[in-house]
């Protein structure tokens, strides 16, 4: 069976920014699996988050419909009058890396290797 | 739900699945299974997972299932090329094949065309088949 979490962390607005939301994720984000990452992003959104950060280090497998949900989040973010989704994937984990470079989404969606690096470039952004 | 349809040669095999999204877990696993059975190293027999995967979507999405409300996939082994074969009764738009750069969907096909050697793409009405072929390394 395919497996999948998807979860808040602690808030860094003192830090970075009071728009400012980290989520993570973990396991198999499939078609089954999508629409919850869809919901959790606009949620986010719809909070008031305006510069996302999303955690794929440890996601094992990422489909064309993940990669759909990362795009329409973008687009909420824009139709709210502007934001930015990093999304953080570590350098080993190189089957997700692949479908990102492949699929094209580079001018969407920024990708870093830590969190820590995510973080900064939003900060410098917002 | 699978059948050998050569007991000898377990790589002409067919797997009959249900069109639901909390089974898209079992084709990779099939696909993972026979692709290793066939020789295919980790990175090939994820690839192969990955394209079959999107095909499989797609059947779920946008096709039909047959009357018993399964998908069919079967593989086929021809000398050093591995093929995956995704069956559904839908008839396939090709209208769907392409996608906006800021579109939620449509980006399958391009995925699965660079995880495979070849993609083979045959619609008749009320048949929909991708074929997804992957030589050794």
């Amino acid at each position: 069976m395919s497996f999948f979490y998807i979860t808040d962390e602690a808030p860094v607005g003192d830090r970075y920014g009071e728009d400012i939301a980290v989520l993570s994720a973990g396991g198999e984000i499939d078609y089954a699996a999508s629409p919850q990452l869809r919901e959790r992003l606009a949620d986010c959104i719809s909070a008031g988050g305006r510069r996302l950060v999303l955690d794929l280090s440890a996601v094992t497998f990422i489909d064309s419909t993940a990669l759909g949900a990362l795009v329409g989040a973008v687009v909420r973010l824009h139709e709210a009058g502007g934001g930015a989704l990093a999304v953080v994937c570590a350098d080993e984990n190189r089957r997700v890396l692949r479908i990102f470079e492949i699929a094209g989404v580079e001018s969407l969606i920024a990708l870093h290797s830590s969190r820590e690096e995510a973080l900064l470039e939003l900060a410098m952004a917002g | 739900m699978r059948a050998l349809l050569d007991q000898e040669s377990p790589l002409a095999s067919e797997l009959r699945l249900p069109a639901l999204p909390s089974k898209l877990g079992l084709a990779r696993e099939y696909v993972h299974e026979v692709a290793a059975e066939f020789g295919f190293d980790a990175d090939h027999s994820y690839a192969l997972a990955f394209a079959v995967n999107e095909a499989v979507t797609n059947a779920i999405r946008h096709g039909r299932p047959d009357a018993h409300g399964h998908i069919h996939l079967s593989v086929r082994a021809d000398g050093e090329v591995l093929t995956v074969a995704v069956h559904d009764c839908g008839t396939f738009a090709t209208s769907a094949l392409g996608a906006s750069q800021t579109g939620e969907s449509g980006r399958g096909f391009a995925l699965m065309a660079r995880m495979m050697d070849a993609v083979q793409l045959c619609v008749s009405p009320g048949s929909t088949t991708v074929r997804l072929s992957k030589a050794l390394p």
